[in-house]
């Protein structure tokens, strides 16, 4: 038979435990393992001229069906919003003159933010964010669950719908094997021909970025997107106008990939959670199966199974 | 196992209360706005127009990018300084070469900025520099403040084009490399080689004129002076700027980019082609038809030259009144049978028409008249023809 004093010291124990890895948790916060020399792409909207070219560029390198270059020349499909799909991991949206502003054309692809929620989610690591910047997708890994499609804020990730066996998910890699293993630029940033895209160290792009806005404060919005969205991205875009206006939702300055690592990581933290969980747990059987049949702890191995089947008969009448 | 259900929501319950006190960490927080750009400001002198920090250190220059549109072009200069034309051909590689009509541009830029809308530095004394003298041929990482050489010109003229008149294609300005109607097979005047939407150099949307002018002049013999300029564009093939020199965009479009009709006045009088003609050449009593080679020369293009440029026999526009090339010039591969001589005027007889052509036009000279005495010793077959005389073809 267990005291209440002795259920009280057990539970008070787990409890403690539980109340101490949480507290760590507490005091820990997220803590960027990004490299500080990690790269990045600057966009400067005010500069783009929607000739398409980082499209072709785009679609060349990945290997994704695509025309000759003059075929992006056509400048109709402008005329609708597109997002990138299984077939272009970058598109480029026209947003027409108004009587405030200018035409705007806007290229749109994967962020690749600094904590990525499309990482946190993938429950197999087969989207990685490398400490380099790029956020790097592994075909091999991948189970084809799309959590990262939901995931992901800027709603990029795009699925190979058409291929029955063996479907990817899609997305700008910031092409990753000519930016880390050969120190190249992007192929769209190469491409474009007004260099608009600029690619190189992501603190030096930031402050390029901010001195463009000091010197021209008429031409950019003050706010550097990607910056601090989502805990910031690696590509960064400079426009006449507020991000949202070009079709960046509006979005918190925080990762929303920190709130559920929060609650998970926290909850498992030093197996604190599942220990508390079954610390109660085996606690509450106990308790439960003395109150029943006003037997002590140290019971013979049948009389546990005689119980055991006592249980389930409760269980049943409770259904009933 | 209700009450066990209880004490597992509550668990959960206090483990996100935790989570979202975390969230609310403070190291996540914005930074507030507190840019080099407030210091800059404040900054008075000439640091600031180079240095973006107030202490700018051999580590960190803290170097600004150049300043497009800030007071750095220095000393004095005008537009008619400039060149008229710069051949933009550094590059060239997957397009052709570039016709900049700078002295066009430079006109313009005069309504608005001056020099300095493109040529944003330029030192007190000596010449304006070109675009190639600091913007490098290739696009190196290192320098991310400076534009290569290709993303400068793009700059300076697309994103102008494209506030101008939403022009962004390549081919506005390029002709493609390897293009069949390219560069490099295109004729080098004459009305094959004419694309009537080429303005100065540049490529613009076609511009339709008025196909013939009919003059009053004072003139007491010949009042009426009749210009085809249809015919001058057409079949000439004559350019644009063959006659309107001087024009500027502005004398078509106002400032704000809107498209005003309105008649280009700077043309080239006719006297600087047709100098040597006497009055009667464009004066008459009634209005003219249009030309006619037919009419005009006796020779009749149709059906087989019609489509011929005139370029092609003759020459440049200046040197129509005889052909520069000969028939053989085109025709290398008349042979006898091959071709019909009646469509001369002369119809070979039976003794002739089976003779090699070299056999009277001697060295296949066909300007030169055959002489009969070559091969014949009669002195009475001069007189005579080789054939008949049948109307041209």
């Amino acid at each position: 038979m267990v005291t209440r004093r002795e259920f009280l010291k057990f539970s008070g124990a787990t409890a403690g435990t539980a109340a101490l890895t949480s507290a760590t948790a507490l005091a820990s916060p997220y803590v960027s393992p990004l490299d500080p020399a990690r790269i990045g792409v600057l966009t400067d909207l005010t500069v783009c001229i929607g000739c398409r070219s980082c499209e072709w560029a785009c679609a060349e390198e990945n290997k994704l069906p695509h025309g000759t270059l003059d075929t992006y020349n056509d400048q109709a499909v402008l005329e609708k919003r597109r997002r990138p799909d299984a077939e272009a991991f970058t598109v480029v949206n026209r947003y027409a003159e108004t009587a405030e502003r200018p035409q705007l054309d806007a290229k749109v692809q994967c962020m690749h933010c600094e904590h990525p929620a499309c990482v946190s989610a993938c429950i197999v690591g087969a989207l990685e964010k490398s400490l380099m910047g790029p956020v790097t997708y592994d075909a091999w890994k991948c189970i084809g669950c799309r959590y990262c499609m939901i995931a992901c804020p800027f709603q990029i990730p795009a699925y190979e719908y058409e291929n029955a066996l063996t479907p990817r998910v899609m997305k700008c890699t910031m092409c990753a094997e000519r930016t880390l293993e050969q120190g190249r630029p992007p192929a769209c940033v190469e491409m474009c021909p007004v260099e608009a895209l600029l690619f190189g160290r992501r603190d030096e792009l930031l402050k390029i970025a901010h001195e463009r806005i000091d010197q021209n404060p008429d031409r950019y919005h003050p706010e550097v997107q990607g910056e601090h969205t989502v805990g910031g991205t690696s590509w960064l875009l400079l426009a006449d106008r507020p991000a949202t206006e070009f079709g960046i939702p509006k979005l918190a300055n925080e990762s929303p990939a920190v709130l559920t690592e929060t609650i998970q990581h926290g909850i498992f933290r030093g197996f604190s959670g599942p220990l508390m969980l079954f610390g109660l747990l085996s606690v509450l059987m106990k308790s439960s199966t003395d109150k029943r049949h006003g037997k002590g702890w140290d019971e013979s191995e049948d009389q546990e199974d005689q119980n055991q089947d006592n249980r389930n008969h409760d269980g049943e009448d409770h259904h009933g | 196992m209700r009450s066990l259900r209880g004490v597992l929501i509550v668990l959960l319950c206090l483990a996100a209360a935790a989570a979202t006190a975390q969230v609310a960490d403070p190291a996540h927080k914005t930074p507030t706005a507190s840019r080099p750009a407030a210091k800059a400001a404040a900054m008075q002198g000439e640091c600031a127009n180079c240095h973006s920090c107030t202490s700018p250190s051999h580590e960190n220059p803290c170097l600004q990018s150049c300043r497009r549109h800030g007071a750095q072009f220095q000393g004095k200069h005008t537009t008619d300084e400039g060149p008229e034309i710069v051949i933009i051909d550094q590059l060239a590689e997957l397009y052709g070469p570039v016709v900049f009509a700078h002295q066009l541009h430079a006109r313009m830029s005069a309504m608005t900025g001056g020099c300095t809308n493109c040529h944003h530095y330029s030192p007190p004394t000596g010449k304006v520099p070109a675009c190639r003298e600091c913007h490098e041929p290739k696009r190196e990482t290192a320098n991310l403040r400076q534009p290569a050489l290709k993303g400068a010109y793009h700059r300076q003229c697309i994103n102008c084009h494209l506030d101008w008149s939403h022009e962004n294609a390549c081919g506005f300005c390029h002709i493609q490399a390897g293009d069949k109607t390219g560069t490099t097979e295109k004729p080098k005047s004459g009305a094959g080689s004419h694309d009537p939407t080429d303005i100065v150099g540049a490529r613009h949307p076609l511009i339709k004129a008025t196909p013939t002018y009919t003059y009053q002049t004072s003139e007491p013999t010949g009042p009426v002076v009749t210009f085809h300029h249809e015919d001058h564009v057409e079949q000439f093939g004559l350019s644009c700027v063959d006659c309107h020199r001087g024009d500027t965009c502005s004398s078509c479009h106002d400032t704000g980019g809107t498209r005003v009709k309105k008649r280009l006045d700077h043309v080239t009088t006719c006297g600087a082609c047709h100098a040597e003609r006497d009055c009667a050449f464009c004066h008459s009593s009634g209005s003219k038809p249009q030309f006619d080679h037919r009419v005009s020369t006796g020779w009749a293009l149709e059906p087989f030259h019609k489509h011929v440029a005139c370029a092609t026999c003759h020459g440049k526009p200046e040197d129509f009144r005889k052909p520069s090339n000969t028939c053989t010039s085109c025709h290398i591969h008349w042979e006898v049978g091959s071709f019909d001589h009646a469509a001369t005027g002369l119809k070979l007889s039976e003794n002739h028409i089976d003779l090699e052509c070299a056999s009277c036009h001697l060295e296949m000279n066909f300007a030169v008249k055959p002489s009969c005495t070559d091969c014949h010793d009669e002195p009475m077959l001069p007189g005579k023809l080789p054939g008949t005389k049948v109307p041209r073809r």
